[in-house]
């Protein structure tokens, strides 16, 4: 019997664990939000940090990012366009294309590219400097750090997870309509009716909450992990790994949220 | 850590704060211009009129779908509500620059088909009339491909139960087909034809028998009618002879005629005499009432004699 209770006890202490850090995630994000509410988080020194990680976690990938997207849109509207016309649906492809593409691939493909080219950058330079601080987020030393070194990262992160969805689906909206009307200006109100029809007031709330979870989830969950206090929690990974794991978690669960809220 | 990892001091970036929110105010214009065509796309700043599309079965229909008018949409489902009835009331917001088609004579219809949703279509075949009010309320028509289903399902399988039953074994069709399989092989054998009509061999040889024996009875009648047609026709033949006999009949035909109009005047001259006789006749009975008068003077005159005459005898008779 004495293995089977260590044995639960060990999984009774990993999930506690396992739990303790999702707690701890959401404990940062609240920290966050209360210093991003903060006026003082503005002053002169803050405002500076800030702009400069927005400004060098956004506009250098914007613009390959944009010609990303329009390749990806492009071969996906096609595939669709085609396939729809073979099966003699063609007055469904549109709706299919906005539904498809604008409402479920492209922020998803946004949150995936800024969180690979913005956060986890991020939380390694958040893992070097506490590594050469020895500052805790959650001691009263730390608040500072979290204000001068975390925050900017963070809201840098979601601005641009926010900026890369934004400009993908005007750019996924734009090719849907080249694509299937071409240069000519007619197809306008035909294809703005499809828009209109596809997202109603519900489809609209859930696409953007979900464009924000996602957002808040690929800044938050890297750099929190890397701030975790107990490195022994997955002694077996290391803490961008785990970082990396969870922000899939969140990002799958979400996903699927909205898929319950948008065909259910 | 090694010295690598550690970041590298920032780097000054010019116009930063300019950059930064020139980037800020990309993305407020994408959101804010994204939100704006959505909203205009579902027709926010549209001023529309309600219409009321009253159905007994609102299935199929759901809220934003199109109400078309020759395949464009002219209006969009906005509610879905149970009247007090139990109808089905489809609250429908039409916008005003479309509303013109919608007239007082319109007609709307739900159509369920097989793939796709249902659809709402409206038709106005007076575009003169009237234009439907706000608010007007109409029944809608319904028109359920699905509900045919059933039944065309059922009058399948009555079909294929038919034809199972046609096609079977032991059915009608199959024997009537083996049947005509071995008409058709006796149709191929010697006897052909002829065997499969009479049934059997013997009565086929006999049919050949028969026809043989035809034949000759036809030869022998074709050397008959060239001796008729001789005899008919030939120099000294019927025909001719029948024709100088017609010839003389013409003749005492026109005697005869002749004859008969001798006998007309005679009885023309034996009319005329009647005529003269019943002149006569009347001239005769003038005559004798002439005598009667005067055989009634004489005798008158005799009777006055006699009374004169002094010699008269009493010829009255008395009685004593």
């Amino acid at each position: 019997m004495a293995p089977l209770h260590h044995s639960l006890a060990d999984t009774g202490h990993a999930a506690a664990r396992w739990l303790a850090g999702w707690w701890r995630i959401v404990h940062l994000g609240a920290l966050l939000l209360a210093l991003a509410l903060s006026p003082s988080s503005y002053a002169a020194e803050g405002r500076r940090s800030l702009m400069r990680h927005i400004y060098l976690s956004t506009a250098p990938a914007l613009p390959w990012f944009s010609v990303l997207t329009t390749l990806i849109s492009l071969i996906l509207i096609r595939i669709v366009l085609v396939t729809a016309l073979s099966y003699g649906l063609s007055q469904y492809a549109l709706e299919m294309v906005v539904r498809v593409l604008v409402l479920e691939l492209i922020p998803l493909t946004a949150a995936l590219f800024a969180a690979l080219r913005c956060s986890f950058p991020h939380a390694a330079d958040i893992a070097v400097l506490r590594a050469q601080g020895g500052w805790d987020a959650w001691s009263r030393g730390g608040a500072d750090a979290l204000r001068v070194e975390v925050l900017p990262r963070v809201a840098a992160g979601v601005f641009c997870a926010l900026m890369l969805a934004a400009v993908s689906c005007v750019v996924a909206f734009v090719v849907a309509y080249l694509s299937v009307y071409g240069l000519a200006a007619s197809g306008f109100v035909a294809y703005t009716h499809t828009v209109g029809h596809v997202f109603n007031p519900a489809v609209s709330l859930i696409f953007s909450l979900k464009i924000v979870f996602f957002g808040i989830a690929v800044a938050l969950i890297p750099i929190a992990s890397v701030l975790d206090r107990e490195p022994t929690l997955g002694a077996r990974m290391s803490a961008e790994l785990r970082g990396l794991l969870r922000m899939f978690l969140i990002i799958v669960i979400i996903e699927a949220a909205s898929l319950v809220g948008n065909y259910y | 850590m090694n010295e690598e990892e550690i970041p590298a001091p920032a780097s000054p970036i010019p116009h930063l704060e300019f950059k930064a929110a020139l980037l800020l105010a990309l993305f407020l214009v994408l959101v804010v211009g994204t939100a704006l065509y959505l909203m205009y796309a579902r027709g926010t700043f549209e001023t529309t009129q309600r219409l009321v599309l009253v159905a007994e079965d609102s299935e199929g229909v759901r809220v934003g779908m199109d109400l078309t008018f020759s395949g464009f949409a002219i209006g969009r489902v906005r509610r879905i509500e149970l009247a007090p009835d139990g109808n089905a009331r489809i609250l429908v917001d039409v916008p005003q620059q479309d509303a013109h088609w919608l007239r007082e004579s319109s007609v709307f219809t739900l159509v369920r088909s097989l793939v796709g949703g249902a659809s709402l279509k409206a038709y106005s075949g007076v575009l003169t009339d009237p234009p439907l009010a706000d608010g007007a309320e109409r029944k809608v028509l319904v028109g359920d491909t699905s509900a045919e289903l059933p039944r065309l399902v059922a009058a399948a399988r009555e079909l294929i139960q038919n034809l199972t039953q046609m096609s079977a074994s032991d059915s009608a069709l199959a024997g009537s087909l083996g049947n005509l399989q071995s008409l058709t092989e006796r149709l191929k054998g010697p006897r052909g034809a002829a065997g499969v009509l009479l049934g059997s061999d013997a009565d086929a040889q006999k049919l050949g028998v028969t026809l043989e024996r035809v034949n000759t009875l036809l030869a022998r009648l074709d050397g008959i009618a060239v001796k008729a047609d001789a005899q008919v026709l030939g120099p000294n033949g019927v025909v001719p002879e029948s024709r100088a006999t017609i010839v003389q009949l013409n003749a005492m035909l026109g005697d005869a005629r002749a004859t008969l109009k001798k006998v007309d005047s005679v009885l023309a001259e034996a009319q005329a005499v009647a005529a003269n006789a019943r002149v006569a006749t009347t001239d005769l009975n003038a005559l004798r009432s002439e005598v009667d008068t005067t055989v009634r003077k004489v005798e008158q005159l005799v009777d006055e004699v006699n009374r004169k005459w002094p010699f008269a005898r009493e010829t009255e008779l008395k009685l004593r």
